[in-house]
């Protein structure tokens, strides 16, 4: 995201160049010299494609959900109407279709859910092993690795892993809950445990990227605060409480902007654990939703507004955090 | 009474290859009420080791501190009642300055919220900064920055400070203001002090008294007139003034010492503080060598400008011995500090006189001090009294 807006405001910025009053003939660069035109054959190229492929495409999708395009053949741009929003909201029997249709509300609650709480827990998980890690530990950097190692692994691996790990005979958690003498659970295909299992595997695999963060934050802290709190006569509990914590705020920002925009992409993840894109209704987030309506049903424009509706989620993620990183001056 | 005793205290670091570094070898120092104590000495000296073991961040490795008679060396740096000054200043960055100064009083004490108000205020007033509460660290100065650091120590009304060189992030004028003032403020406040430092100006002007370190061991503690004039030793003698005491390598041969290019007759007097010992160090302070016009004396001495430094108020003219002037290096170079209305042109031949009554003579094996200057008799008691 970062590339495309800077590239767009390059081009604003630019516009700074242009006086109010308008100038004098004599003053005005004469256009091909201008730098922004100079450089044009690198920024040019990227900013094409990125304005086709990304921008457009999203434009594109948009325009979409406002069709009624279903099945085979071209959609009718004549007619558009926001009959999906409405649809998507409060079911119903659209115009396009003879059945009635449900309403997003059960996989959007399920993404929300999925995304506060594996962010929720990814960086409190994340925060305790940062600050554990950070206790001048020995073979740190090997604790280091072992907690960030998960992160390199593809969704697909991690899905098919956990797989094994929730079997009901022979996994290793079934296992633990056993001999804790629960009996074993059928976890996977539990209606009541399956969103709980995908978010816990997610947290296994990304609580480390959340700690690498915090970690880089801790030690941008200077040991002098430790130590200065300590003679203030903070105990460890209300020094981080009341001197690290609030001093790790950008840490935790960005941490929690990339690990709810992963949340959102759990799709991969869904989709192997599943063998496709029907993980059953406690499961089913807005993603495999969108998919099932667009791949299994054929109803195009359907899809097309419930990934705007994923869009604009993702946009008020990550607007704020871009937004205030250009006001720090960072980007 | 807060008097702070260190008795026989020892810092070990163990190195990662199971090797162990002394950094503070069994110092004792007593801090009577209320005295400002400088532990000053070149890096690497442990002086820093030394005072936070005093605040409680590093653990003492044998040996007891006691502050008023009650052993610290088991307490938390919270139950220690000190307050300390850092070099970096530590103020947290998210925290106002009133925040900050409010912090240790919320932490360490029971006091309401209004007490703290007006605790804090108070402080901010004595610092002159009361009008930078509101602001964060980030928009103030470095100067007021160490304000509010000090702001901060000084509003716990603790038992000690601790001061670990709070003026070596400010340029030298602020730092020769600040210098001045912390004097001050301390005096008022009339709270038992330790300040670190590795400038010896600091030490010379600040202190009540000072302690030197080298290598982990103390060497000197004493007013800094005693330590300027009665160095126990040539590490002192030489750390303590600026410029450094001049020191010539020589040996002693029936009441003359024999250096490299000249000879320095004794007294007997002086001669005997010699005793036995052969290899011995003279040391002189630049300020008294004096330029003379002609050799009259046994301690007069023909020698050649090489620099002359400019002061203003004064010149550092630096000489060798011999009448020469030569493109080598010369051997033996020492410092002369003369007046600075006065001309001395480079290359130019001049008359050095090193009187007996201002020489230190040290051992030179061991260091120690056999010898040191005759002092005037009201220069000699304000060295011994303090």
């Amino acid at each position: 995201m970062r590339n495309p807006l800077s590239i767009i405001r390059r081009r604003w910025s630019d516009s700074d160049d242009v006086r109010t009053d308008g100038g004098t003939a004599a003053e005005r660069t004469p256009f091909l010299q201008r730098e922004s035109v100079r450089s044009a054959p690198f920024w040019l190229p990227p900013f094409l494609l990125v304005a086709l492929f990304v921008y457009g495409a999203i434009l594109w999708n948009i325009v979409l959900s406002l069709t009624d395009f279903t099945g085979l053949g071209e959609p009718d741009y004549t007619n558009l109407d926001f009959e999906n929003y409405v649809v998507a909201f409060t079911g119903g029997t659209p115009s396009w279709s003879d059945l009635s249709v449900e309403p997003i509300w059960n996989s959007l609650g399920n993404t929300v859910a999925l995304m506060v709480g594996f962010t929720v827990f990814c960086l409190v998980l994340g925060l305790l092993l940062a600050i554990l890690v950070d206790q001048e530990i020995r073979f740190e950097n090997t604790f280091r690795t072992v907690y960030l190692l998960p992160m390199s692994l593809s969704f697909v691996v991690t899905a098919k892993f956990w797989l094994y790990m929730y079997n009901v005979e022979t996994g290793l958690v079934n296992i633990v809950i056993t001999s804790l003498g629960f009996g074993p659970v059928e976890i996977v295909q539990n209606p009541d445990l399956k969103l709980a299992a995908v978010a816990f595997a997610l947290v296994w695999q990304f609580s480390g990227y959340a700690m690498i963060v915090y970690l880089a934050g801790l030690r941008a802290i200077p040991t002098s605060h430790f130590e200065a709190a300590r003679v203030d006569g903070a105990s460890t509990y209300r020094l981080y409480r009341r001197v690290v914590l609030p001093q790790l705020r950008t840490a935790t920002v960005s941490a929690l902007v990339v690990l709810t925009v992963f949340a959102l992409k759990a799709f991969d993840f869904l989709f192997s654990m599943y063998s496709g894109y029907q993980p059953g209704p406690s499961a089913d987030i807005l993603a495999t939703r969108m998919v099932r309506e667009a791949y299994a049903n054929s109803n195009w424009a359907y899809g097309s507004a419930i990934a705007v509706v994923l869009f604009v989620m993702a946009l008020f993620i990550v607007a704020p955090y871009i937004y205030s990183q250009y006001r720090r001056g960072a980007l | 009474m807060a008097e702070l005793t260190l008795d026989a205290v020892t810092k070990v670091f163990q190195e990662g290859d199971g090797s162990e570094v002394v950094a503070v070898d069994d110092v004792n120092i007593d801090i009577g009420d209320g005295e400002f104590l400088v532990l000053v000495g070149p890096s690497g000296c442990g002086k820093s080791t030394t005072l936070r073991m005093i605040a409680g961040l590093e653990t003492i490795s044998s040996g007891e501190i006691r502050l008023g008679g009650s052993r610290l060396n088991e307490k938390q740096p919270a139950e220690r009642d000190i307050a300390m000054v850092f070099q970096s200043y530590a103020l947290y960055p998210h925290m106002t300055v009133r925040q900050n100064m409010s912090f240790g009083l919320e932490e360490s004490t029971d006091l309401d919220d209004d007490t703290i108000r007006e605790t804090v205020t108070d402080a901010a007033t004595t610092m002159g900064i009361e009008n930078l509460l509101d602001r964060k660290p980030g928009e103030l100065s470095g100067g007021q920055q160490q304000r509010v650091a000090l702001g901060r120590a000084i509003v716990r009304d603790p038992e000690v400070f601790l001061m670990d060189e709070p003026l070596s992030n400010l340029d030298a004028k602020l730092r020769a203001g600040m210098r001045t003032e912390i004097q001050r403020l301390q005096e008022d406040l009339d709270v038992t002090t330790v300040y670190v430092t590795h400038d010896q100006t600091e030490a010379m002007t600040m202190g009540d008294r000072i302690a030197v370190l080298d290598d982990g061991e103390l060497m000197q503690v004493g007013s800094p007139l005693e330590l300027y004039h009665r160095p126990a030793n040539q590490f002192v003698a030489g750390f303590i003034g600026d410029p450094s005491m001049n020191f010539f390598d020589v040996s002693h041969e029936g009441g003359t010492l024999v250096g490299d290019g000249f000879e320095y007759p004794l007294s007997s007097d002086v001669a005997s503080d010699l005793g036995e010992t052969t290899d011995c160090v003279l040391g002189v302070r630049p300020e008294d060598v004096s330029l003379v016009e002609s050799a009259t004396d046994a301690h007069d001495f023909r020698t050649t400008v090489e620099v002359v430094e400019p002061m203003g108020n004064e010149n550092n003219v630096y000489l060798s011995f011999g009448d020469e002037p030569s493109d080598e290096e010369p051997d033996q170079r020492f410092v002369a500090t003369v007046g600075g209305l006065r001309r001395v042109e480079r290359d130019s031949t001049v008359v050095a006189r090193i009187p007996e009554d201002s020489v230190h003579l040290f051992d030179a094996a061991t260091g120690d001090a056999l010898h040191n200057r005759v002092l005037e008799e009201d220069v000699e008691t304000q060295a011994t009294i303090n």
